[in-house]
């Protein structure tokens, strides 16, 4: 036996150990684990069917290329009968996007799967740099958010595909997780531990983009693992990190997620656990029936903000706004006023922010027990404009496009940005404090 | 710190009685040393409604147990509430309920716990007193077959005095986040049995708005959100005894105030905390509560009603309706819907292997299973 055995096999020396549960193991017995975890999710979810067309959202970045790579090792050596694709959606921002395509153009060579790049342009009539021409730069990171989380959707709809996969992976959901604790959503924390988010629809149109399955094959893979199963296996991905800091929800999330694993490597899978068990604690939850029903909300919606221009945005805007708000219901219902949610920000955050009673004394209180057991729940329809799933008569996309089509600028959403210096100032408070709290790797 | 603007603040008149000047600034407003006790006061009484003198049978006294920790809150709680029974008592003659109070030692702690106690008995003579050790769980928890099987693979005998058994499982653990994890849980545990044991109804716990919502946190992180509303809801508790957080909507930095304003001798039954500094901040001894702890203090400076909201909202969290078929865990004692014990066989871990701590005839929860190691099984070689 070699000085160092492999857990596993021990008989190869081993060489990684692995991020998730310090294991230390082989080249071959890491990979094969890292395989056998996914196809476990595939085949214990049900995730496809024999037959099934499925679009992999490709990015050309590390968990987009892993899951293609995955997939057809798995597809070939499990016979699942699926059939798969490459959709890469091109944003239409010059230079953004040039060495990620050709990344992904290089793996539809590689693994002999046939791609399809989207353009904004295509799907929405306009480029990102065209928007940001119409809008200036201060604005165009809604349009951006609004458009990427329908755009794999409407484009898997253009190519007849019904099941769209992500590379989401585990520290992104539990980073998700943790976000929306900090951000009060608990409808939001319910759907995004789901593996599953479909979004069934009432639309008769068999093509419309509202009927496309998403599901997260690398649900529970770690980000680390990720990186090692590329290195190993010697995938070609591009490095596509978003240059541009999150916003202040998020970036906490994202702090104390890389901190937890440090002092725990178990942490993320833990926090992607109690958020899964957490999802069914919901008040209203559909988690019953496995998600299927009824809570039907754009499947894309835990997407990544992130997009090509953070100008518009000031650090910690989010967390700063909601502050302010949360801050004004306060001392509103201390004053036993009536309180109307009118920012904007809460309709971008939902139901994060709690009805307060309005008058103060004169409630009666029923015991410690009887707090306010009611969260709003949206009410979901649909756009009537594209039929995609909004809480709204006219989905967001549609908003934003009717505004670019009138060709006048939509001001309204850049409120709230003001006040950016300050904000920032605070914010990197907090930040710093976790920067400073970063502990040595163990 | 409320009152970091001093300086600034000392010439304006408090917003409330406009007639004192402003002790310090309690968000946005700017009080009077009165006026912010009273605001502190209203606040923890306001969530004892339902301890009321008129809810309280003149035949039956009502006891509720106050659990003291050293901390700035639990303190500041014992403070209050002996403000509140004596306020009862000259109003009506008698008071709502009687208050025992209970300090639970833990290995860890360096400091005269007996001496702390014997403080906080001559300040507030009215009330029933006890301090009990940590590893008097072996001895209050009538079943202990199964806190004894925790530590029985060590090779403990049976017979070892208690204070030896908890040694051993505690040096068992592998790790600072482990041996926190485990010891709040015994302490927890151990509270709830002395609680019953002398008859009380309910226990009041000293979390500030701030340590709940260290604690939502901290406890998802460690993979017990399937029993978070039992830990931070007011009301029944799955343990046949109610749970109670008066100060849920007290901010930690609003309390440090409270000690230093309210009463000078506050502090002398207050132990500065040890929480190690960002500095001293090592994967080795840092634990999860900690992480969580620094950073909602952070957050607590600047985004204080985003800290009250992540706990307004968690609270709605709805506790799992509990069978009396569910089993329980061996160590937290939390009910595990439907029998999901230990760490495999869920979508993030398909190993159908049984649990070693299965074999040694243990249910452990999720969150108990990733403290307790894996025992002799473990071939990973963890450190
Ligand atoms: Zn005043
Ligand atoms: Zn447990």
């Amino acid at each position: 036996m070699p000085p160092n055995p492999c857990a596993s096999c021990k008989t190869n020396r081993a060489l990684i150990l692995r991020p998730k549960d310090h294991s230390k193991l082989c080249k071959g017995c890491f990979i094969d684990v890292f395989e056998a975890e996914i196809h476990h999710t595939i085949t214990a979810n049900k995730l496809f069917y024999r037959g099934e067309k499925i679009a992999i959202g490709a990015s050309g970045g590390k968990d987009s290329t892993v899951l293609a790579s995955v997939l057809k090792t798995l597809n070939e050596r499990y016979d699942y009968g699926v059939e798969l694709i490459l959709l890469s959606i091109d944003e239409g921002i010059k230079g953004y996007r040039d060495d990620s395509l050709e990344t992904v153009k290089r793996n539809a060579q590689q693994y002999n799967m046939p791609l399809t790049i989207l353009g904004y342009d295509e799907l929405y009539g306009w480029t990102m740099d065209q928007v940001v021409e119409q809008v200036g730069k201060k604005g165009n990171c809604t349009y951006c958010g609004v458009f990427r989380r329908q755009a794999l959707d409407r484009g898997a709809a253009r190519l007849g595909v019904k099941h769209v996969v992500t590379g989401h992976n585990a520290d992104d959901v539990a980073e998700t997780v943790l976000m929306n604790l900090l951000r009060a959503d608990l409808p939001r924390l319910s759907r995004t531990t789901s593996i599953v988010t479909s979004t069934p629809s009432a639309s008769l149109d068999p093509n419309s983009h509202t009927n496309i399955k998403r599901s997260k094959p690398l649900k529970y893979a770690y980000e680390k693992e990720i990186v090692l199963y590329a290195h190993h296996k010697n995938l070609d991905y591009f490095s596509t990190e978003c240059i541009y800091s999150p916003e202040a929800f998020r970036g906490s999330a994202r702090a104390l997620i890389k901190n937890l694993e440090r002092i725990r490597p178990s942490a993320i899978l833990d926090v992607v656990r109690s958020g899964e068990d957490m999802a069914k604690l919901v008040p209203g939850s559909d988690e019953g029936c496995g998600g299927a029903c009824g809570n039907a909300v754009p499947a894309g919606e835990e997407e990544e903000g992130g997009c090509g221009s953070a100008n518009g945005r000031t650090a910690g805007g989010d967390m700063a706004n909601m502050e302010q708000h949360l801050a004004q219901n306060e001392a509103a219902a201390e004053n036993g006023l009536e309180v109307e949610i009118t920012s904007r920000h809460i309709n971008d955050t939902h139901d994060s922010s709690v009805p307060l009673p309005a008058g103060k004394k004169g409630k009666k209180n029923k015991g410690p027990s009887s707090t306010q057991r009611k969260t709003t729940k949206q009410v979901m329809g649909q756009c009537k404009r594209c039929g995609y799933l909004s809480s709204q008569d006219i989905c967001k996309a549609c908003v934003l496009l009717e505004g670019l089509n009138k060709n006048r600028p939509k001001n309204k959403i850049e409120v709230g940005y003001e006040d950016g210096q300050e904000t920032e100032k605070e914010l990197n408070s907090v930040t710093n404090g976790l920067n400073k709290l970063h502990v040595e790797g163990g | 710190m409320p009152g970091k603007n001093l300086p600034e603040i000392a010439n304006e008149p408090c917003r409330r009685c406009k007639e004192n000047s402003a002790a310090l600034v309690v968000r946005t407003e700017p009080l009077c040393r009165d006026c912010f006790v009273k605001y502190v006061h209203t606040k923890a009484i306001k969530r004892l409604e339902s301890f009321r003198v008129r809810n309280a049978a003149p035949d039956h006294h009502r006891k509720i147990l106050l659990a003291l920790s050293s901390g700035v809150s639990s303190a500041a709680l014992l403070h209050i509430l002996d403000h509140h029974l004596k306020t009862q008592k000259t109003k009506t003659g008698r008071t709502g309920f009687a208050l025992s109070v209970v300090f639970v030692g833990a290995p860890d702690v360096n400091f005269q716990a007996e001496e702390l106690l014997a403080k906080a008995r001559d300040h507030y003579p009215d009330h029933e007193y006890a301090s009990l050790p940590l590893y008097d769980i072996f001895c209050l928890v009538s079943d202990d077959a199964s806190l004894l099987a925790l530590i029985r693979p060590l090779g403990a005998a049976p017979d070892l005095p208690p204070a030896e058994k908890l040694a051993q499982l505690i040096n068992s653990l592998t790790s600072a986040t482990a041996r926190a994890d485990v010891i709040s849980t015994i302490r927890t545990r151990l509270i709830v049995e002395h609680a019953k044991s002398i008859g009380c109804e309910g226990i009041l716990w000293g979390d500030s708005t701030t340590k709940l919502a260290e604690k939502t946190l901290a406890e998802t992180a460690k993979g017990r959100g399937f029993s978070l509303p039992w830990q931070v809801a007011d009301g029944e508790s799955p343990f046949g005894i109610t749970f109670h957080y008066p100060l849920r909507d007290v901010l930690k930095k609003e309390l440090v105030s409270y000690v230093k304003l309210a009463e000078p001798s506050l502090a002398s039954i207050v132990h500065a905390s040890s929480v190690p500094t960002q500095a001293s901040m090592s994967s080795k001894n840092t634990t999860i509560d900690d992480l969580m702890k620094q950073y909602f203090e952070s957050v607590e400076e600047n985004f204080p009603s985003i800290v009250s909201n992540v706990v307004r909202t968690t609270s709605k969290l709805e506790a799992a309706s509990v069978s009396a078929s569910d089993p329980y865990c061996d160590l937290c004692n939390m009910p595990v819907p439907a029998g999901r014990f230990g760490i495999h066989g869920w979508g993030g871990d398909q190993k159908d292997g049984v649990d070693g701590c299965n074999k040694e005839g243990l249910d452990l929860c999720y969150g108990c299973t990733r403290s307790i190691p894996q025992l002799a099984i473990d071939t990973n070689g963890n450190p």
